[in-house]
Order: C-alpha cells, then sequence, then structure tokens
C-alpha cells in the first residue's frame, strides 16, 4: 500500500495542501517578530481563527446551520468587559464567566432551536443573533448601549498584564493554536465522527444508535464557547465593545473567512482569517469598503471555490459534496 | 389608564405598517414558490425601493414617475441578483444553507453599494397627498395610511388575478405545486426563476416606497424589514402569498400593541420574538404549511 | 423462540393503509425474508420495526420486550440494526471511519476523552480500529480501507453498509433490499455474506425482490401483499402457495427467479 504509485503521487500533493497553512503560520510568526502595526491586524485575525474554528466544528463537522453565532461573542464580550471593567475581576475570570454563561444560554437555546431544520433554522438561529444585539443596545444599564463600554485592561494571567502587544500575541497565538488543536482531536475521536456522519445522514446516524439531537446540541454548546472566548479576548485587545462590535456583519466576515479557509478543515478557520485579515491592509484602497468586499469575495467563492483554500491542493475536491 | 382612541389608533398603525411586511412575505413566498429558495436578499429591494424614489424626486421627477421608475430598477435589480448569484449557484446544485448565505451577502453588497452612493443619513419621501388626517372619533387617519391599505389590497386582489388568469402565474402556481410536474409540461422553471425575483422584488420596491413617507429609509433598514417579512411568511404558513400578507397584519398588530404596553425600544424585539415563538410552536403558520 | 415478534402491525396514511394487521414471528436464528410486490408496504413495516415510523396500531416485540415507541437509536442499542433501500452512507468520511461510526454505540468516549485522551480511550480506539478493519476485510473491502465512502462503486456501497452495521454487534440486522442494484455475481456474493453473517450468530431479516437471493438464502420466508401478510413459511412451502403464486403474477417472476 505505501509503495503503490497512487500514494507516491498523492505525497507532493498533500505537502502542496500545506501551502496555505504554512503561509499563515508565517504570517503570524513574522508579525511576532516584527512588532509593529502588523500586530493589531495579525492579532485581529487571530481572534476571529478561534470565533471561525466553533462555527467550523458546528458548521463545517455537523453540517448545521447558525447564523447567530455572534450572540455568544457578544455574552463573552460583554462578560469580559462588565466583569473587568465594572467589578475589577481578573481578565482570566471574566473570560472563564463568559464561556459559563454562553454555555448555559447555548443550551437553553439550543434545546428549541436545533429542532428546526431548513431555511427554518437558519432564521431562528440569525433571529437569535439579532435579539442580542437588540439587547445589547436596548439594556443600558448594563450595556451601555450604543455608546458602549471603554476602559477594558489588557489581557494578563493574575496580576501580571500583557503589556506589549508583542506579549499579547503570544498569548493569542497561543491561544488560538490551542482551540485549533482542540478542534483536531474533537474531529479525530468518537465524537468528531459522530458529528461528520449526522452531516452525511442523520437517518443513518439514528439508525446506527447515535443520540442525533444530543450530539447537536454538545456541538453547538462547544462553538459557542469558541465564540465566547473569541469575543471575550476581542474586548481586551481593543479595550472596548459596543453592539456594532458583535452584529450581523462579524457573522458575514466569520463565514467569509471559514469558506476561503475551507469549511470542514482543520486549518481553515486560521487560513481564512489570516487571508481575509490581511485583506484590507495588502489592498489599502478597500479599508472603506471592507464589508462591500467581504460579502462580494463570499459570494464569488460559494460559486467558484465552495472548498475554499485548504481544499486547493488536493486530487480530488473531497468536501465539496459536504454540504 | 388605557385610553380607547390611543388603542385604536395605535391598532390601525399596526395593522397600517403590516401591510407592508405582509407585501414583502408575499415576495419571499413568490420566489419559494418557484424554485424553494428563500431569498435572504428580500430586505435589500424594499430599502432600493425608497431610496431610489427619494433620489429621484430629489432629481425634481414628480412622485408616480420617479417611484414607477424606482420599481422598474429594483425589478431589474432583482433580475441581475437571480442571474448573478442565484442562477450561479443553483446551475451547481448549491445546498439551501449556501443559498442562504449568498443571497444574505448579497443583501450586505447591495447595503454596502448604497452607503457608498447616498452616505448613511437618513431619507425620506414627502407623503403622498400632504392634507390633515381625517379624524374620526378622535382616531387621525392619515392619507399615507389610506394609501398603504389601498395600494396593498389592489395588489392583492391584481395578484389574486395573476396568479388564477394568466400563463405565467399559473405556471408559478404549477412550479410551487411539483417543479418537476411542472418541467415536464414544458413550464420552463429556470425562467419562471427569473421571473419570481423581479415580481418578488417590485413587491419589494413598492413596499419600500409605501413606507418611506411614514418612517425613512437609510442603507441598513433592510434587514429589518426582511425580518418581518419573513415573520409574515411563516406565520401565515410559508409559501401561502395570501396567508403571508394575513401574517403581516398580525405582525404589525402583535408590534404595535407591543410598543403600545411596552415602550418603542421593543419593536425589534416584539418581531423577532413573534418569529420564534412561531419557530418554536407552530412552524406551519396559522393556516398549516403549503405543502 | 423468536427474536422478533409483530403483533396487529397497522399503519394508516390518511385513507391509505400500507399495513393491516400483520403478525409474524422472526426466529431467533438464520436468516429470514418478507418478501412482495411492489408498494406491499415493506418498507414500512421496516420503519416501524426500526422505531423510524410509529405505527397505527399493534407492537413490535424484540429479544422479550415491546420496542413500540423505542427511538431508533436505542434500538439501536439494544441490538436491532437497519440499514436502507437507498444506501445512507457518511460520504464525508473514509470507508474506515464509516465503520467506526458504527462502532459508536458500544464504545463510551465523549468531548473529554477527545480532548484529554486518558489510557482508556486510546485502547477504546485501537479496539475501535482492530474491529472496523476486522468487519472492512469480511466484507472484502480491505483494499477501499482509506477511501471516501462516497466514490466506491455501488456495489461496494452495499457490503460498506452491511459492514457497518454489523460494527453495532446487532443481534438482528434488517437489510432493506441488499441487493437492489447489483449485478449477478455481486448478488451471489452478497448471498455468501449474508450467510457467514447468520453463522456468525446474527439473525437477519431482509426485504427483497431478488427471488434467487433469498429463495437461496433464507430459511424463513413472509410474504406481503397489499399490506397484508398472505402466507409464511419456508423456501419451498412458499414456492408451492397459491396465494403467493397469484399475487406475483401468476407465478412469472418467481419461476424466472
Amino acid at each position: 500500500m505505501a509503495t503503490s504509485p497512487a500514494t507516491i503521487l498523492r505525497n507532493p500533493r498533500q505537502w502542496l495542501g500545506q501551502l496555505p497553512l504554512a503561509f499563515a503560520v508565517a504570517v503570524v510568526a513574522y508579525a511576532i517578530i516584527d512588532g509593529g502595526y502588523i500586530v493589531t491586524v495579525v492579532g485581529f485575525a487571530l481572534i476571529y481563527a478561534v470565533f471561525v474554528a466553533g462555527l467550523n466544528i458546528f458548521m463545517g463537522y455537523a453540517g448545521q446551520t447558525s447564523f447567530g453565532q455572534n450572540a455568544f461573542a457578544a455574552i463573552g464580550g460583554y462578560a469580559s468587559a462588565v466583569l473587568t471593567a465594572t467589578y475589577g475581576w481578573p481578565p482570566l475570570a471574566g473570560i472563564v464567566a463568559g464561556m459559563a454563561g454562553a454555555v448555559v444560554c447555548a443550551l437553553l437555546i439550543g434545546m428549541p432551536t436545533l429542532r428546526l431544520k431548513g431555511h427554518y433554522l437558519a432564521m431562528g438561529t440569525l433571529a437569535i443573533g439579532l435579539i442580542v444585539y437588540e439587547i445589547a443596545v436596548e439594556w443600558q444599564s448594563v450595556t451601555n448601549g450604543y455608546m458602549g463600554i471603554s476602559g477594558i485592561p489588557p489581557l494578563g494571567i493574575g496580576s501580571w498584564e500583557l503589556e506589549s502587544d508583542r506579549a499579547q500575541l503570544i498569548f493569542l497565538a497561543i491561544v488560538t493554536a490551542l482551540s485549533l488543536w482542540a478542534t483536531w482531536r474533537l474531529r479525530q475521536s468518537r465524537f468528531g465522527r459522530a458529528l461528520v456522519a449526522l452531516s452525511g445522514s442523520e437517518d443513518a446516524a439514528r439508525a446506527l444508535g447515535i443520540n442525533v439531537g444530543r450530539t447537536k446540541l454538545i456541538a453547538f454548546v462547544i462553538s459557542a464557547m469558541f465564540a465566547s472566548l473569541a469575543g471575550s479576548l476581542l474586548v481586551h485587545i481593543v479595550g472596548f465593545i459596543s453592539p456594532e462590535m458583535i452584529g450581523m456583519n462579524m457573522v458575514i466576515l466569520a463565514f467569509t473567512m471559514l469558506y476561503v479557509g475551507g469549511i470542514g478543515t482543520t486549518t481553515g478557520p486560521l487560513i481564512g482569517a489570516v487571508v481575509i485579515g490581511l485583506l484590507p491592509e495588502v489592498f489599502r484602497g478597500l479599508k472603506d469598503y471592507q464589508d462591500l468586499v467581504y460579502g462580494t469575495a463570499l459570494i464569488l467563492i460559494l460559486i467558484y471555490a465552495p472548498g475554499g483554500i485548504a481544499s486547493l491542493g488536493r486530487l480530488a475536491p473531497k468536501r465539496r459534496a459536504a454540504r | 389608564m388605557l385610553d380607547p382612541v390611543f388603542l385604536a389608533q395605535t391598532i390601525l398603525n399596526g395593522l397600517s405598517v403590516g401591510c407592508i411586511y405582509g407585501l414583502i412575505g408575499i415576495g419571499f413566498c413568490v420566489i419559494y414558490n418557484a424554485s424553494g429558495i428563500v431569498n435572504f436578499a428580500q430586505g435589500a429591494f424594499v430599502m432600493m425601493g425608497g431610496m431610489i424614489t427619494h433620489v429621484l424626486m430629489q432629481q425634481h421627477l414628480p412622485l408616480i414617475p420617479s417611484a414607477l421608475l424606482a420599481i422598474i430598477v429594483v425589478a431589474l435589480a432583482g433580475v441581475v441578483i437571480e442571474r448573478i448569484v442565484v442562477r450561479p449557484l443553483w446551475d451547481r446544485k448549491a445546498t439551501m444553507f449556501v443559498m442562504i448565505l449568498a443571497t444574505l451577502a448579497a443583501q450586505i453588497v447591495i447595503e454596502r453599494l448604497t452607503l457608498m452612493l447616498v452616505g448613511d443619513q437618513p431619507k425620506s419621501i414627502a407623503v403622498f397627498t400632504d392634507l390633515p388626517p381625517i379624524k374620526l372619533a378622535g382616531v387621525a387617519i392619515g392619507y399615507q395610511t389610506l394609501w398603504i391599505m389601498g395600494t396593498s389590497l389592489v395588489l392583492i386582489a391584481a395578484l389574486g388575478l395573476f396568479f388564477q388568469k394568466t400563463l405565467v402565474g399559473r405556471a408559478m402556481r404549477a412550479c410551487a405545486i411539483n417543479r418537476e410536474a411542472a418541467a415536464l409540461q414544458g413550464i420552463v422553471v429556470s425562467r419562471m426563476l427569473a421571473m419570481s425575483f423581479a415580481l418578488s422584488a417590485a413587491l419589494g420596491a413598492i413596499a419600500g416606497i409605501l413606507v418611506t413617507p411614514t418612517q425613512f429609509t437609510a442603507f441598513n433598514v433592510g434587514t429589518p424589514f426582511a425580518i418581518s417579512g419573513f415573520i409574515a411568511a411563516i406565520v401565515g404558513g410559508f409559501g401561502r402569498p395570501f396567508g403571508a400578507f394575513l401574517g403581516g397584519l398580525l405582525l404589525g398588530l402583535a408590534q404595535a400593541l407591543a410598543v403600545f404596553g411596552l415602550g418603542s425600544g421593543l419593536k425589534n424585539m416584539a418581531a423577532l420574538s413573534v418569529l420564534l415563538i412561531f419557530l418554536f410552536l407552530r412552524p406551519s403558520g396559522i393556516l398549516g404549511s403549503a405543502k | 423462540m423468536s427474536i422478533l415478534r409483530v403483533d396487529g402491525l397497522t399503519r394508516r396514511f390518511g385513507g391509505l393503509v400500507a399495513n393491516n394487521d400483520i403478525t409474524f414471528a422472526i426466529p431467533a436464528h438464520g436468516v429470514s425474508a418478507v418478501i412482495g410486490p411492489n408498494g406491499a408496504g415493506k418498507t414500512t413495516l421496516f420503519n416501524m420495526i426500526s422505531g423510524f415510523m410509529e405505527p397505527s396500531e399493534g407492537r413490535v416485540t424484540f429479544d422479550g420486550k415491546i420496542i413500540t415507541g423505542v427511538r431508533p437509536e436505542e434500538i439501536a442499542a439494544r441490538g436491532l440494526v437497519r440499514t436502507f433501500q437507498l444506501t445512507q452512507l457518511f460520504q464525508n468520511l473514509s470507508v474506515l471511519e464509516n465503520v467506526k461510526v458504527g462502532c459508536h454505540v458500544r464504545t463510551r468516549a465523549g468531548v473529554f476523552a477527545a480532548l484529554t485522551r486518558p489510557a482508556w480511550a486510546r485502547r477504546e480506539e485501537a479496539e475501535t480500529d482492530a474491529k472496523a478493519r476486522a468487519l472492512i476485510d469480511l466484507v472484502g473491502l480491505s483494499d477501499q480501507t482509506e477511501q471516501l465512502a462516497g466514490v466506491l462503486p455501488y456495489g461496494q456501497q452495499r457490503l460498506l453498509e452491511i459492514a457497518r452495521a454489523m460494527a453495532t454487534e446487532p443481534r438482528l440486522m434488517l437489510l432493506d433490499e441488499p441487493a437492489a442494484g447489483l449485478n449477478h455475481d455481486e448478488t451471489a456474493q452478497l448471498g455468501t455474506l449474508i450467510r457467514r453473517i447468520a453463522a456468525g450468530g446474527t439473525t437477519v431479516l431482509l426485504i427483497e425482490h431478488d427471488m434467487r437471493l433469498v429463495m437461496k438464502t433464507a430459511d424463513h420466508i413472509v410474504v406481503l401483499n397489499f399490506g397484508r401478510k398472505i402466507a409464511e413459511g419456508t423456501p419451498a412451502q412458499i414456492q408451492e402457495n397459491e396465494d403467493v403464486v397469484e399475487a406475483y403474477l401468476g407465478g412469472v417472476e418467481m419461476l424466472d427467479a
């Protein structure tokens, strides 16, 4: 088997397939070494990579739909903002509290919502994202409405704050690596197989004894935890949160990254986040038209390259039939 | 205490905006019936209708030609979206989810283009008939309300005739019942797709033109309108155009009463809550699903 | 002693009666078959037995316990597994992973075990791997282990579906038209495989159109027509049964086979 011509032929291709990942890692490494303005850009991309990695579990692996993941980023973001800025909690405690809150909310939201199918599920999750946005706007006493909350301290562990941008970026790189590692381990496991199985055929999965409803719910909760973590990281890096940061544009941006990187692939979220995150930097003129470009890019990718960059190196368009 | 005049006023306003939701909801149904696609860019048509009319009237064009021109332009925009976004995906047998995502992205693109072209300031159109409202037992009935309700009813009647009497309308209904069978009967389903987008966009544009004098329009009003239209369609039992209109009226009413009882900040929340209640408890709508 | 009993099972769809008061018992060992012309209600019957559809009336007893109203995943856990008329493979998983999914119900590693990989979970995964490879070997797909399931030719997809079902360690396996779309040689291979599975201690119940396969492999046959049971017995008894011959258009199909 190992000596068959097919394997030898496939090896360079596989190696080629790792190029996008190598590029993404190189960009992160360059930013850490350079330490200049690019740190902000890459840091933002890494945070989104965490968010997208969670989305990838629920959508890429389990083949479900959620247009409302920004709701959980909002929960994490506002929990961190309020607990650290208003009540003086350490950042780590705020992050953990946010994730716990996201788990509870994901369970409560997921139980009725995940029973929906097709465009009902799409609209139901979209509505949840919009409701949380509305709450962020209207619940003035806690969120300060459109004005948002500022004065959020930078990341730190205990009393030790990550003062420099570079230290923060290293921290973000570690968190992102751990997130991707976690999704990879999940995908390789019994649980991960069940997720991909139910995305292929719910009936067959049930016939083999998989509790489809429960498995979907767990995937939803996990992806909510990732989203919450990303939301918390975002507010600590920016030092500020407002409803606009966690609105619909967050969802569209995340989907663009997911599809550019390759939905259903483990490293796709990082690749997509770095490529899309760099886009406005490479084409300076694009800055004012970011959402326009993202939307257009998303449509083009959906039509012409539904497997994303991560799939380009492959011999066969393996994951295309996925969704 | 509960003021009956104020309550009556609230109900009237709710029904008026409900007509708008209903028209948008019908737009969802028209495309869905022809193709099985839920077009999340529906709100963009509403926004464009009001916005283009505003821009044309800025150029000192009178209302009627401005509105007609706007409706035609938006209908064409519907066909363009169908051609460059929906059709390529349709041909590649894209999944429902990809289609939703692509139309949502199209909505964002249109929003951002509008933002670039006209800026982020809210725009409005003057009311069609600039006369003081009619007072009926203390309730003020604005002429714009009459315009909205009258136009909606005329449109409903016209659509009824269209679906019953015309060849295209019947072909659309045939597609709704069974697309494969319709194709076997010689109906070009893909042409129906383009026509349904044109019709649905025109309906959205009319809704947008009608509602703009009572509120305002801005590049980002599309999404809330799309959501409301979608809720109307769900409440009416997805795929039933006239159910959607009824659903729109109910939604407008529920929203107005929520604002009446709880304050205006909860307008969107009330609509979204109605959506979730229906999704969770009665996804087939009040009349039952069309299929 | 019977492993599966069906008592007065009835299913109506509006005015249509798909299954009408069907009663039979499947012996605890060997291969049984449900046959009948198209539209006789065979798949409806399977759907009710496997928990995918609630019967309007009647009950299903598996292994001495009533399983009517029990959810499909729970029925699978109790040792009754089914395949589908149109193969429902997990297209995005490899052949090996497909069979590993079949092991799901007999293993227990969850999310925490996936992340931390304790010794017991590593052992469990190794056992799953070995078991899956053995089953792939059994159905003769060893050369395709790493292939994506979606690209297999149709005949091999059928075999993979059986291997995957076997991975649940069933006491009873329902096969819904396993020979549909198979050529002559493949059908013969399938027959041998079914006998081997039965010899290994798993009872097999199949729905089948291919009379040759049924007559060769089944020990016990139930015949449905228009939603009713019209006959039951050994292949020899069925071939001589006049109602059955009538149902099959004067026996043309049966003699052909």
